[in-house]
């Protein structure tokens, strides 16, 4: 604002000039100053994720194998959604926090496109506020359930029972779902993926149910209602392994900027300290030379 | 049919009874440990046209 101006004005006096060299030197240390603390924050914040990251990635391999056990029944009895009942149940996976990437946003993508091509025969079930946020502007009647209070402890699986529990409950009759997850893939890099779940009458009609033995409806009922709880809950700790490493990185780089902000901010600041000097000893020598 | 259905239960609330009584059947040192797995946080909240509907139920 000064400088500009100063540029509009030559003939300024000397001591405005030299307020204004003193005002920016002030708003650069003072710029500085706030940049040095976002970087602390971010820091702290990366090493607070690390810790998680670590904690959820060994829970992951627990966990992973009562995912694949769910996955695998729904492969082999070779199971399709009914065609009758076209009602399709989406459920997207994200949490409550942001400052990770694009974690919830590729969920909300995919979930997205999907409601974009039918939006009569789709419900969604929002796990984590920042799905929700995003969702429900648009596509707000779809939203049949939404769950918070999730990200900021570990999921456990009383959590994702009483998800399924819900859903179960929830008065929607649909043939066939997804889960909408982030697949942990390594520290940097994950995919968003889908989890297919079933409805009762689309189990009982499956190809190659019969390759199973003894198998009565009870059975089959009580088995479909665990593996919701558990592909739930492989889903959660997916999202919540993919989100910490996410955030990781997120946080990895935003110290990373601020860090050569701080670069840049410096220099500038020991420039116009410089130039601050220069001129004024200039001033003083040539007031003497005058004399 | 089973009397836990019979009594209006899922398997889910069933096998997380039978969850439920086998961490508090642990011997102590192990019991911490478990009863920390027992936790739940989750908030769940019905929506209907595009508004969450007032009683939240916690079930």
């Amino acid at each position: 604002m000064l400088g500009r101006f100063g540029s509009l004005v030559p003939l300024v006096t000397q001591n405005v000039q030299q307020q204004r060299g003193m005002a920016t030197l002030k708003s650069i240390s003072i710029r500085l100053k706030s940049v040095k603390n976002i970087q602390k924050i971010t820091q702290s914040m990366k090493m607070v994720s690390a810790a998680k990251y670590s904690r959820a990635e060994r829970e992951l391999k627990q966990t992973r194998p009562i995912g694949s056990g769910a996955t695998q029944f729904y492969e082999k009895a070779e199971i399709s959604a009914p065609e009758d009942l076209p009602q399709k149940l989406l459920i997207a996976m994200t949490s409550d926090r942001g400052l990770c990437g694009a974690v919830h946003t590729s969920v909300a993508r995919l979930i997205r496109n999907e409601l974009n091509n039918d939006q009569q025969n789709l419900k969604v079930v929002c796990v984590g506020d920042k799905s929700r946020l995003i969702l429900q502007r648009m596509y707000g009647k779809n939203i049949i359930m939404a769950c918070n209070e999730i990200g900021r402890l570990p999921p456990t699986f009383t959590d994702a029972s009483k998800l399924a529990d819900a859903i179960l409950n929830s008065q929607y009759a649909f043939g066939s779902g997804q889960i909408v997850f982030n697949r942990f893939k390594s520290v940097v890099s994950y995919s968003t993926q889908t989890l297919p779940v079933f409805s009762l009458a689309a189990v009982k009609t499956a190809a190659k149910l019969p390759v199973y033995d003894s198998l009565d409806d009870e059975v089959i009922q009580s088995y479909l209602e665990f593996s919701l709880a558990s592909l739930l809950y492989y889903a959660m700790k997916e999202g919540a392994c993919s989100e910490q490493s996410s955030r990781m990185t997120a946080m990895d780089n935003a110290s990373k900027n601020a860090g050569e902000m701080i670069d840049k901010l410096t220099l500038t600041f020991n420039r116009t300290r410089q130039a601050v000097i220069t001129r004024e000893l200039i001033e003083i020598i040539s007031g003497a030379s005058a004399l | 049919m089973s009397a836990w259905r019979a009594a209006g239960l899922n398997y889910i609330n069933f096998s997380n009874i039978a969850a439920r009584l086998l961490r508090r059947a642990l011997k102590p040192e192990f019991r911490a440990e478990a009863a920390k797995r027992d936790e739940s946080h989750i908030r769940i909240t019905k929506w209907a046209d595009g508004k969450p509907i007032r009683q939240e139920s916690s079930a």
